[in-house]
């Protein structure tokens, strides 16, 4: 069980820039979750840090050794790949045992290793089954234990959930948190779904076209977002481009739309603005030390356990969202409506450059 | 662990690996040495007179009458009184010279079997209709290969008696005479039965492979089925047919059977495989520099054919998009009319084109075959094949030589399909994938000429000097040759088969700590088991029945012959017997058919041979 640190990665396909210059440090024990939109870059760091492929530039450590270009087979980062890539032509019990054998430990050992580690992903009895003979969900487990079981240093998971049905899914996710604490192993979990990242991650790193654009606890990530791109990809929000129009110090005045919310944190220099706020944070009666805005109501639409309102100021429309069916009495489209935010629950971001 | 620049360049990846390296190294080295080499030492012989670079070699063929002339002289057909009185055309050709005359002769077959090929691919793609499954197997026969006999077989047809004027003149009085065919039409109709299921085979594939939507859309719109034909189904099949044609062409330029069958007749002589065939046989001037450059003539036209080829197809590659499509391909009931042109001109030509390979087996159980018909059953040919020692032989030399030859092929294409498909980043990988296809274009008579030279040159008066006579063995330069001429077909095999194994099969055992080496042979071998054995049947078949290698440096030594050395010798010398060649004829159909049944069932892929010799 090691930290992961990665320096500076830069990787290229031909033309494509995959990483423009990655760092991120992992450290030992954690479960640590790449999050990021399909084609970001996620699966490359991952086969970096596997070693089945190396960066044009930059250096990965293992605790305190490089091992940026160490072969695969050297280097102890154990991928589940995203297909788990069993080998058809064996059973679940060599499979899982070929790592093992490679090691040359006696027959006794490994037969105790590889119960050890079906009987940690609950497939006994599965030993003799071919894979095609398997469901998805257990060609997974089998592909864990196959990792598992040669003591990784660390795990490498590439989107192990998004072959599964809704169901799987959830039930999955909790069994690689409960297999990742019990074992206390170093753990790179890949996906590109937020919500399944916000439950499973001890830290998060959000990718966008080959950068990270942001590292830390799930609760951080979703209630302090960094940047425009984060804060839009961590689930349903607004985003509402605004511009500064007065600072004092780190506090800010800005307008969209001719609304003026004054008394905002923001420290950047850029006065392109964009003002975040998650739509469960928008109240629809007066709370104190908020600010207010007033614009007619566009939409009211029910979910069941929510509702949404969509307000509408000027030509931007405004999400909030409330479990109370009392906040919604009587609102009907076109009528005017107020919406109240705390302060703390403002973010303001530079607007993201294109 | 240093990364290196330059085996990343060469072999795709940063970290030098021996494995990987050996992959691409063994089989490009391989190439270099036994094809490259070879013919450049042919043009080092070919571009010197006096001892200085010269053209003058080349000048001399290309000024000479005898290999390049644009007035053809001969008639085309005459009228020939029989010493019976009767008279009968006796067809020919006209000679435009040795090079003209491969060309024409190539570009003839290249369109009766294209006409041939496809208008046979489009009834078994598009009719049902009845007694179709007993015409699907009878299109299989063609493609047996038997050297020599087949031509034989279809010169009998062609005579005063034979077969033809026996059903065209005697039975259905179609024809005013009865009709001879000989030298060069002898040659291009005799190619056109051997090569069309080539054709057929490249067009079947394709029309079956045409979304039938697209067909449907035009049909639609009100497009007539002739109409339907030439506007949409035959461009959209074109790639595939052209393709085909180009192999054929190639093969024609290349084919010594039909020019050795028809040689009585002067004007088959006059082809430039022929030409670089009698080098061999008659007294050894294969040495000679104009030889050498008519060969290096002969081979930039089969290069030519084939990059034309190559580009076309990858330029219209959309055609073949559609494949892999799981569609129900458009079959229907013949209209009145179609299916009396399908019962009353198209099968009867499938019969008249399976006749030979018939022939061959009636040959070798008959006491003799001199009218229509063979004469007296008799099974003593066919024993010779156990009881006769020189043919026990030449049986066990060949397959002595293709077994060594399926190995070195099996190495080269794995190593060549691995390298290529798995390293795709290696700037050595495309220089691989195209000296790996490129024996297809190189005739094999080209191949024996640069043997030739190369063997003579490099190893003089050992057992792999040719020009040792008696004290030349050919078995390491038959197995080299044999290797490099059959590798392009294995090595398809094979490498369809790597394509289709996930490589992260072999990342997962990498990943969890094994060499290449282990992935290789634990994982990725195991996995393309079924391809590997598909592509060594293959080779086998292909092996026994080379030709142009076998009889030319096959021939120089009576003690190791192959198969198709004594072929052509029971063919060619007056002691010989046909009706013997014929049950060796008989005996490599025999092969073909079991390698053929055996790959299909073991494998349960979808195998046929392409009648290569
Ligand atoms: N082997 C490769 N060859 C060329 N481009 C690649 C290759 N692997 C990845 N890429 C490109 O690199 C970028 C990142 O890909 P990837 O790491 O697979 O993204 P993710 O896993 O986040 O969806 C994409 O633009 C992708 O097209
Ligand atoms: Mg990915």
């Amino acid at each position: 069980m090691v930290d992961v640190k990665l320096e500076n990665i830069v990787k290229t396909f031909g033309e494509t820039v995959a990483l423009k210059g990655i760092d991120l440090h992992i450290k030992a024990g954690e479960l640590f979750t790449l999050l990021g939109p399909s084609g970001c870059g996620k699966s490359t760091t991952l086969r970096i840090i596997a070693g089945l492929d190396f960066p044009d530039s930059g250096t990965i450590y293992f605790g305190d050794e490089e091992v940026t270009y160490l072969p695969s087979s050297k280097r102890g980062a154990v991928l589940v790949f995203q297909n788990y890539a069993l080998w058809p032509h064996m059973t679940v019990f060599d499979n899982v045992a070929y790592g093992l054998k490679l090691r040359k430990l006696p027959k006794e050992e490994i037969k105790k290793k590889v119960e050890w580690a079906l009987e940690l992903v609950k497939l006994q009895g599965f030993e003799d089954r071919y894979p095609t003979q398997l469901s998805g969900g257990q060609q997974q487990r089998v592909a864990i234990a196959r990792a598992l079981v040669v003591e990784p240093k660390v795990l490498l998971l590439d989107e192990p959930l998004s072959n599964l049905d809704a169901k799987l899914r959830l039930e999955m996710r909790s069994e690689i948190r409960r297999i990742q604490r019990e074992l206390g192993i170093t753990v790179l979990y890949v996906t590109h779904d937020q919500e399944e990242a916000m439950a499973i991650s001890d830290r998060i790193a959000v990718m966008n076209v080959g950068t990270v654009e942001q590292v830390g606890t799930p609760k951080e990530i979703y209630e302090s977002p960094r940047t425009e791109f984060v804060a839009s990809f961590m689930g349903k929000t607004n985003v509402i481009p605004a511009k500064v129009v007065e600072r004092n110090g780190d506090r800010v005045s800005v307008e969209f739309e001719g609304i003026r919310l004054d008394g905002l944190y923001y420290t950047e220099k850029s006065d392109d603005v964009v003002v975040v706020i998650r739509p469960e944070r928008i109240r629809l009666h007066p709370v104190e030390n908020a600010v207010s805005f007033t614009g007619t109501v566009d939409l009211v639409e029910y979910y069941g356990f929510f509702i949404e309102v969509v307000g509408l100021f000027g030509e931007t429309r405004i999400i909030s969202r409330t479990i109370s069916d009392r906040d919604v009495a009587g609102l009907r489209p076109t009528q005017p409506v107020t919406f109240y935010v705390e302060r703390d629950d403002i973010i303001v971001l530079p607007k993201q450059q294109l | 662990m240093k990364v290196s620049k330059w085996s990343e360049r060469l072999f795709g990846t940063p970290i030098f690996d021996p494995v990987v390296t050996t992959s691409f190294l063994f089989p490009l080295l391989y190439l270099i040495a036994f094809l490259i080499i070879p013919v450049l030492t042919m043009l080092a012989i070919a571009f010197v007179y006096n001892g200085h670079f010269s053209l003058y070699w080349f000048k001399n063929i290309l000024t000479s009458d005898y290999y390049l002339s644009f007035r053809p002289t001969g008639e085309f057909y005459r009228l020939v009184t029989m010493p019976s009185g009767e008279q009968i055309y006796y067809v020919q050709g006209v000679d435009f010279g040795v090079i003209l005359n491969s060309i024409i002769v190539s570009l003839s077959v290249m369109i009766l079997t294209t006409i041939l090929g496809t208008v046979f691919a489009f009834v078994m793609a598009r009719y049902d209709f009845p007694g179709k499954n007993i015409v699907r197997i009878l299109l299989f026969v063609p493609l047996l290969v038997t050297p020599f006999v087949n031509v034989f077989i279809v010169k009998k047809m062609f005579l005063p008696n034979g077969l033809i004027n026996w059903l065209f003149y005697d039975i259905l009085h179609v024809f005013p005479h009865r009709i001879v065919i000989d030298g060069l039409v002898g040659v291009i109709v005799a190619q056109t039965m051997t090569y069309y299921p080539i054709v057929y085979l490249n067009a079947y594939a394709s029309f079956i492979n045409i979304d039938p939507t697209l067909e449907e859309q035009a049909e639609n719109l009100g497009s007539g089925s002739f109409h339907l034909f030439r506007t949409v189904t035959f461009p959209l099949a074109l790639p595939g047919i052209a393709a085909g044609a180009t192999l054929v062409g190639i093969f024609s330029l290349e084919d010594l059977a039909a020019p050795i069958v028809f040689q009585g007749n002067p004007l088959a002589r006059k082809l430039m495989s022929f030409q670089i065939y009698s080098a061999f046989t008659s007294g050894f001037n294969v040495g000679s520099p104009q030889l050498a450059a008519l060969a290096i003539i002969m081979l930039t036209i089969a290069i030519l054919m084939f990059l034309g080829i190559r580009k076309y197809v990858s330029m219209r590659q959309y055609a073949m998009l559609s494949k892999g499509g799981r569609w129900k391909p458009r079959v229907a009931k013949p209209k009145g009319w179609q299916a009396a042109l399908i019962y009353l001109v198209v099968l009867p030509m499938l019969l008249i084109s399976i006749f030979p390979q018939i022939g061959v087996v009636l040959l070798a159980f008959s006491e003799s075959w001199s009218g229509t018909w063979p004469e007296g059953f008799t099974t003593q040919h066919i024993m010779s094949i156990v009881t006769q020692p020189d043919i026990e032989r030449v049986i066990m030399n060949s397959v002595m030589y293709s077994t060594a030859a399926i190995i070195v092929i099996l190495l080269l294409s794995l190593t060549a399909s691995y390298a290529s498909s798995r390293f795709k980043k290696s700037q050595l990988g495309p220089v691989l994938d195209s000296l790996s296809t490129i024996p297809i274009a190189v005739p094999g008579i080209v191949i024996a000429m640069g043997y030739f030279f190369f063997f003579a040159k490099v190893f003089p008066d050992t057992p792999l000097d040719p020009t040792n006579l008696l004290g030349f063995n050919p078995a390491m330069v038959l197995v080299l040759a044999y290797s490099i001429r059959r590798l392009p077909f294995a090595a398809r095999s094979i490498s369809a088969g790597i394509q289709q194994v996930h490589v992260s099969l072999e990342e997962a055992a990498l990943n969890l700590g094994a060499g290449r080496w282990k992935a290789l042979t634990g994982i990725l071998m195991p996995l393309i088991l079924l391809n590997l054995l598909g592509g060594a049947m293959l080779s086998f078949v292909y092996c026994m029945s080379e030709t142009s290698v076998g009889i030319t440096l096959g021939s120089i030594n009576p003690d190791y012959y192959p198969i198709t050395a004594r072929m052509v010798e029971l063919m060619t010398s007056a002691v010989g017997s046909a009706n013997l060649a014929a049950a060796l004829g008989v005996f490599l159909m025999v092969v073909q058919i079991i390698a053929i049944v055996l790959a299909n069932l073991i494998t349960k892929q979808r195998y046929s041979f392409i009648g290569l010799t």
